[in-house]
């Protein structure tokens, strides 16, 4: 019998395949090729994709568009941001978000849009009544990337930085109230 | 001193430089020998070192005991894992190709000053990589594994990465050429499968490395000011090039001694050199593609792109790793039955050799890099489930169930088993060498769940020095996780201790062993041989233990894989 050390002799290729490796082949295959078109199919009728419009940004430009967008936006008395309309700019920089604190309406969808001002950044998100709950996104800063959200449950949403930015990284958390409408 | 080491690479040759292996029965030549022995002594060094910072990370992120501040965390972390996923591994890599090549061929090493340069020149780059790392300050950080630019990091390190990797091209080249004398003036042969796998490692090591050296290269232009500005997104793109391409190297490297080891110690045979080759074939086509996985939840690919990518087109390389899963558990039960080793469904396994540490090694090696590293690996893998998993605690957990557990008990295996067939010494205490996989596999397992479960349920993340206890300035932590943290805690400091039990046995063995006598096998060859005579041919071997085996892999990895889309489908709806 052929060890691994062993130069395989004759016509090896031609060797039969034991009928129950033949099976396990066989379920592997199938496997394989299942869970490519369910995560393929996903993309088509899924909720819950992290897909959307991506923009070329020069950092500088990003803040100024999140300022502009804050200084449009209205404030409640805490001093939490309002947004203006169904945008909603997150600007990420070492160690803070900008636009952060927002007050949202929950079961309405938002276009979020995620840049950063300097290093590269982690947006990690979990309602704080459900930690399982949580999802992970990676910020650029030469990229905008716009991602539509509609939070069903009211309650207060965390966002940490899980990419390292520098000294200072695990400061670095934001807020978002969503609202009962 | 330089009597002890000269005496550790000596051995009893004839007076053409060979000597018979009394375990594998190979003829082994002293330039093949020696310079395996010079690589793995090298990854062991490394070993420690990582090790010493295993220490301070995973007592740091046990917040309990909160052992270094945030200000030399980074630091500490990037010791860690250039020292452990890089050198360890590296450096026992290109001593498996001096195995697999030369060895198994029963050849010399050529251009043995080629390997040492290769070596010098991995050293210098080691040596290099540490020092930046070490004294980054100021505005400089430390660079963690990825060194992800625009992060301000240390010049020098990108340099020294550079070296590095030219070093291990150079190291590479011997084996190479052994390949290449094989073919040229051997005869019209097959090459024996562990060289076969050796050589298709090699390759996907030399693309990995170009990768390499282009994204450290980016860095470097960009850090010197060649280049004004760098774009981030397509610095990820190279960079995981070589940093997912080194785990398809460890990979690929760890099923050859798979291969290896079962054969040597247990018996195995194989099965079917049709489909064993196929998988490996199907690896060189597909498994770089894997890289993508790391960059599902980046804004600056296309979805196709990411479909294709992370799936390793359609799963091929996916289905690759099933096949081994296969065909190495029914190597070993068909080379056991053939010798009437054990019957039953399981008789052969459990027959087997469990107090040879070689043996349990690989064996825990194989069953959990299947079932934890490599079923979190297409789970993480998907490009949905990906953003549950990126960057948090769980994917810390997916390769340290790959490459701590996998790879690392693998490695450890190989490593006794060159302390008994290449230094001839025996162990200082065969009770504590045998308890080593028990142990390590043990704690590690445990530790690496722990890390999984935190990151996934309750979204502990990855890089960072406190928050599960403070996140400091807010008044939110995630304190639901200390308990599990606590239980990851505790299991981290035993899978500490089993490393440290690992180091004593071996480095004491090679220092106060017993030396072992010519012939000696002490111990390590297999009933009956290293492969039955007659009997069957081999595809008519029962392998229903081993297709029970595998039939239970699927049912876990369909009920992980549904449970997983399941947490994911209860999130608020998330993009277009
Ligand atoms: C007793 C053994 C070990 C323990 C307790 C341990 C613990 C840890 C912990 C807790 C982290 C996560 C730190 C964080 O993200 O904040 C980490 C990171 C890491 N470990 Fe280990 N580890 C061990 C062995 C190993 C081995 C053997 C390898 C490689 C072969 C390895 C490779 C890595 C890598 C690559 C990272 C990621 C570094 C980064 O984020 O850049 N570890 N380890
Ligand atoms: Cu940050």
């Amino acid at each position: 019998m052929p060890g691994p050390f062993d130069k395989p002799e004759g016509n090896w290729w031609d060797e039969p395949v034991n009928r129950r490796e033949g099976m396990w082949l066989g379920i592997a295959g199938v496997w394989s090729l299942a869970i490519f078109g369910w995560m393929s199919g996903f993309t088509r009728f899924g909720d819950q994709n992290p897909v959307g419009e991506t923009y070329e940004v020069d950092p500088s430009e990003y803040r100024e568009t999140v300022q502009a967008y804050i200084d449009e936006a209205d404030e409640n008395e805490e001093g939490h941001i309002i947004p203006p309309g169904d945008s909603v700019y997150i600007g990420a920089f070492r160690f803070n978000w900008d636009g952060l604190p927002v007050v949202l309406e929950a079961g309405q969808e938002y276009d979020i849009h995620l840049g950063a001002y300097d290093v590269q950044h982690g947006f990690s998100i979990r309602p704080e009544h459900s930690l399982s709950q949580q999802i992970n996104l990676q910020i650029l800063p030469d990229t905008e990337w716009v991602i539509p959200m509609s939070f069903d449950d009211p309650g207060t949403y965390h966002v940490i930085c899980n990419e390292f930015c520098g000294q200072g990284h695990n400061s670095m958390h934001g807020t978002l109230y969503v609202e009962e409408p | 001193m330089v009597a002890t080491l000269s005496q550790l690479f000596d051995n009893d040759y004839d007076e053409e430089g060979f000597r018979t292996c009394s375990v594998t029965g190979l003829e082994i030549h002293r330039t093949a020998e020696n310079h395996v022995k010079l690589f793995g002594l090298t990854a062991v060094v490394a070993m420690v070192v990582g090790g010493i910072f295993a220490i301070t990370v995973a007592m740091t992120r046990w917040e309990l005991i909160g052992l270094i501040g945030e200000a030399n965390y980074y630091r500490h972390l990037s010791m860690h894992a250039w020292n452990l996923l890089i050198f360890w591994l590296v450096f026992m890599e290109i001593a498996i190709l001096y195995v697999g090549g030369p060895m198994v061929l029963g050849r010399r090493l050529p251009l043995t000053k080629v390997a040492k340069a290769g070596w010098v020149t991995m050293v210098a780059g080691a040596l290099g990589i540490n020092y930046f790392i070490w004294t980054a300050s100021g505005a400089e950080v430390a660079p963690l594994l990825t060194a992800y630019v625009p992060l301000n990091i240390p010049t020098g390190f990108f340099a020294s990465a550079i070296v590095f990797l030219v070093g291990a091209t150079i190291a590479a080249v011997p084996f190479l050429a052994t390949i290449w004398k094989e073919k040229r003036w051997g005869t019209d042969d097959t090459l024996p499968l562990v060289t076969f796998g050796a050589f298709i490692t090699s390759i996907i090591a030399v693309q990995a490395i170009l990768g390499g050296i282009a994204a450290f290269s980016y860095g470097l232009v960009w850090k010197v000011g060649i280049i004004e500005t760098i774009n981030s997104g397509a610095y990820r793109t190279l960079f995981w090039t070589i940093g997912h391409g080194s785990q398809q190297i460890n990979l690929l490297a760890m099923i050859t001694v798979w291969y290896f080891l079962t054969h040597v110690v247990g018996g195995a045979v194989v099965v079917s050199e049709k489909v064993s080759r196929s998988a490996f074939i199907l690896y060189l086509f597909f498994i770089n593609l894997g890289a993508a996985h790391h960059l599902m939840a980046d804004p600056a690919l296309g979805v196709g792109w990411k479909l294709f990518n992370t799936s390793y087109a359609f799963y091929g390389a996916a289905f690759a790793s099933m096949i081994h899963a296969f065909a190495i558990p029914a190597g070993l039960e068909a080379g056991r039955r053939q010798r009437g080793l054990g019957g039953g469904l399981f008789g052969w396994l459990t027959s087997a050799p469990w107090r040879n540490p070689v043996f349990s090694a690989t064996i825990f090696s194989i069953i959990l890099f299947g079932f934890v590293g490599g079923i979190t690996g297409v789970l993480m893998g998907q490009l949905q489930l990906n953003i549950t998993w990126h960057n948090t605690f769980a994917t810390v957990g997916h390769f340290h169930a790959t490459v701590a557990v996998g790879t690392t008990l693998a490695f450890m295996g190989l490593v006794f088993f060159v302390i008994q067939t290449m230094f001839r010494r025996d162990f200082v205490s065969g009770t504590l060498a045998s308890l080593v996989p028990y142990f390590y596999a043990g704690a590690m397992g445990i530790a690496t769940l722990a890390m999984i479960y935190l990151g996934i349920l309750y979204g502990v993340p990855r890089r960072t020095s406190s928050v599960v206890r403070n996140i400091p300035g807010a008044d939110f932590s995630i304190s639901a996780a200390a308990p599990l943290m606590s239980l990851f805690g505790v299991f981290a400091v035993l899978a500490i201790l089993a490393g440290v039990l690992f180091l004593l046995v071996a480095l004491g063995s090679l220092l106060f062993g017993a030396r072992l006598e010519r012939g000696d096998d002490a111990g390590l060859r297999p009933d009956g041989g290293l492969t039955p005579d007659g009997g069957k041919p081999v595809h008519a071997v029962d392998m229903r233990g081993t297709f029970a085996m595998c039939l239970i892999f699927m049912a876990t990895f369909v009920v992980l894989y549904v449970l997983n889309w399941f947490l994911l489908v209860q999130l608020w709806s998330i993009g277009a």
